[in-house]
């Protein structure tokens, strides 16, 4: 985890260069990387704050027991000593949102690594190879796209539990098919270039191209397209744990504090605003990093679904 | 009756593509379009099947001596259901078959008898009864969502892509932002707003606004930042704070439920614009990113130089002669994006307590009804694959650069 926040830290050193060499460039690019640097700070930040939070928990300063009531601040709007305000039961929500931001990240990170693992394969293969591996994985990818994301995962949790590990199970079936569409359309596009027609003119294994000279051109978009994949992920189990078909209680997340603030919301609105904001500047932070990227590697711009 | 309309209805389309398209184009599209149905229908029929593969509960159904497969048909029975209702169920399913039998005993059920089966299989009470009252309220739900996505789309990805290039209008000093900004943050402040509305209404919309009618790189900028704010927030969290804000903290919006249209329009129109303002903003960054890029490539293209050197407008140039072709792009994401509606509708639905298809999904998974479940989701995926086909088709029938072997 904190391998990749590093890997963006580093680069995000290198944005003024990258962008002074398109200089001839409209006046938004220049703009840009102070965004990218912003949203590397606070992806950092948060996974940082979670981390700590996991490990030393309650002796870090501002956070107590994400479960414990406090009679004297239910419903208490933010104060100092709660800087998110208090739960409906006088839970410091602060300390919820941190306790909660784990299962977000564990859930957003395991379900990318799972997608850009099958379903980076699935992609690159079908792209290169194609002919009937290709019409295979164009068909998995033109069935999973046809049912509605949201229902599938539904079905699959309400079935077989609300775990851990079926949340994953069910969010990477939803993302496995929308990262191979995608590193299979850079795939084809990289097939065609003249180092890849060198290569095969040469007599190199095809095998072998395909590591050597298809995957790291490949790589960088598909890189990209976690950071994007990530926040979409974030958002689907926010919006299953909103649902109450996420995670059983009582582990906390973000959906679950979302939906107990909403029922009582005139007097808890702080209890929907704060952790809303937090998703909403993890996803958007997500998406920022994932677009410069994008952008930075020159791949055409693409939608994901 | 209503079938027979919609299938000479469909017949009438596939002759008219076939004319536009040819014979072997429309018929590999079709084709191809009837395995993923059938790949997706038997899909969702199998995944039914893993809801009574637990060995303790088959176990414990053996003892009670019904089939091990009966689970569910016994969660949609309920309490009190009798031995031989459970058996009736059973057979009536076919849970006892295997996974193709059973399918196709489903498929011949719906297709040749037209029977879509129970929407509660306890009370008996058909499916078609309730999506002939429901399908109506998330239809014009989806509907004004997507003509107000599109209408907040269009405009501003025209200007953002036509100002994408061009330098703003210096006539409009940029001194006045930071001092429009500082008024309405006091405004805000002495008006007893709340933090975050301030930072909302203060900051960021007049910061948004000036720049998009200033022109120039920066309103590129700012419809760029707009759409990645909105693609950013979650449905729910839309939703839930739209709710808040409308219809109780203050009583802009009624929560009484839906209204037909045989209430007067009025009614109508004002017991769903809140949920399809909250779908159709969730679809607006889709759509106005999708245009902005397209166009952006569309304005380099030779014909754009050669109007522009025969002296035509910019305005004629970029309605008749860019955006049109852009429009055939927007129009397949629009196919797409059918799919990710009902994903949008289950959540809005719930939120505001609105009784269409979404919240049934929703019930009926609460209620372990899985039966109806299938029929639905079978169902919408034959609206999305058909209209997607259809799309597909009429796309190369209009574009002719699309060739048949195209498949990227």
């Amino acid at each position: 985890m904190t391998n990749v926040a590093d890997q963006i830290a580093a680069r995000s050193g290198e944005a003024p260069a990258a962008q002074e060499d398109a200089a001839g460039g409209p006046k938004s690019q220049r703009k840009s990387p102070l965004i990218f640097k912003l949203s590397v700070i606070w992806l950092v930040f948060l996974v940082v704050v979670t981390v700590l939070g996991k490990i030393f928990g309650e002796s870090l300063p501002l956070l107590v027991d994400p479960n414990e009531r406090n009679a004297d601040k239910i419903a208490a709007g933010p104060s100092w000593s709660n800087l998110m305000g208090n739960a409906t039961f006088g839970q410091d929500i602060l300390s919820q949102v941190v306790e909660g931001a784990w299962i977000s990240l564990f859930v957003g990170l395991s379900v990318t690594l799972v997608g850009i693992l099958v379903g980076g394969a699935m992609g690159l293969i079908a792209g290169y190879y194609r002919g009937k591996i290709d019409a295979m994985v164009r068909l998995v990818i033109n069935v999973t796209l046809s049912i509605p994301a949201l229902l599938l995962v539904i079905f699959i949790v309400t079935i077989r539990g609300q775990e851990l590990f079926w949340v994953i199970a069910a969010l990477s079936l939803l993302a496995i098919p929308a990262i191979a569409r995608i590193v299979r359309a850079s795939a084809l596009q990289v097939a065609d270039r003249e180092y890849v027609k060198a290569a095969e003119v040469l007599g190199v294994k095809k095998s072998v191209i395909l590591f050597r000279e298809v995957l790291p051109n490949v790589l960088p978009s598909m890189l990209s397209f976690a950071f994007l994949t990530t926040g979409i992920v974030i958002v689907v189990e926010g919006t299953l744990s909103f649902l109450g078909l996420s995670v059983k209680p009582p582990t906390i997340t973000w959906g679950k504090i979302i939906a107990e603030g909403q029922i009582k919301i005139d007097e808890t609105p702080h209890m929907v605003i704060m952790p809303s904001l937090v998703i909403f500047l993890t996803v958007l932070s997500l998406n920022f990093v994932g677009d410069q990227l994008l952008k930075r590697y020159d791949i055409k711009e693409a939608g994901i679904g | 009756m209503i079938s027979l309309a919609v299938l000479t209805a469909l017949v009438a389309l596939i002759a008219l593509i076939v004319k536009a398209a040819g014979w072997r184009f429309a018929l590999k599209r079709f084709a191809g379009a009837l395995l993923v149905l059938v790949i997706v229908t038997f899909g969702v029929s199998v995944l039914l099947r893993f809801a009574s593969a637990d060995e303790d509960v088959q176990k414990a159904l053996e003892s009670l001596d019904v089939s091990p497969n009966a689970q569910p048909c016994v969660t949609a029975l309920g309490t009190g259901a009798t031995k031989e209702a459970v058996d009736a169920c059973v057979e009536d399913r076919g849970l006892d078959d295997g996974p193709v039998q059973q399918y196709l005993s489903w498929v011949n059920q719906i297709v040749f008898e037209q029977d879509l089966g129970y929407a509660y299989y306890k009370n008996q009470e058909p499916l078609s009864e309730v999506i002939q009252q429901r399908l109506p309220r998330t239809a014009w739900l989806f509907l004004y969502s997507q003509l107000l996505a599109l209408f907040l789309a269009i405009p501003l990805g025209i200007w953002s892509a036509y100002q994408a290039g061009r330098s703003g209008r210096t006539r409009i000093p940029l001194w006045l932002l930071p001092i429009g900004v500082v008024v309405l943050v006091l405004l805000g402040v002495f008006g007893g707003l709340m933090l975050s509305s301030v930072v909302f209404l203060g900051i960021i919309v007049p910061s948004v606004v000036f720049h998009l009618f200033r022109g120039g790189a920066d309103a590129d900028s700012a419809t760029n930042f707009l759409a990645f704010a909105l693609l950013s927030i979650p449905v729910f969290v839309l939703g839930v704070t739209l709710r808040y804000v409308f219809a109780i903290e203050r009583d802009v919006f009624q929560l009484t439920g839906y209204e037909p249209w045989s209430e007067g329009a009025w009614n109508h129109l004002s017991s769903v614009w809140l949920p399809a303002l909250v779908l159709g903003l969730a679809a607006t960054p889709v759509y106005l990113r999708l245009l902005r890029a397209d166009m952006i490539q569309n304005l380099q293209q030779d014909f754009v130089s050669v109007a522009k050197a025969k002296g035509m407008s910019n305005t004629h140039i970029l309605l008749r002669h860019v955006l049109r072709p852009s429009t055939v792009t927007l129009i397949t994401v629009l196919g797409l994006n059918i799919a990710q509606l009902v994903n949008g509708a289950i959540v809005v639905e719930y939120i505001f307590d609105f009784d269409g298809m979404g919240s049934f999904l929703l019930e009926s998974f609460a209620r372990r009804e899985f039966f109806a479940v299938q029929t639905v989701v079978a169902l919408v995926a034959v609206v999305f694959i058909l209209t997607n086909t259809l799309i597909d088709v009429l796309y190369t029938a209009v574009d002719p650069r699309v060739t048949a072997g195209d498949d990227r």
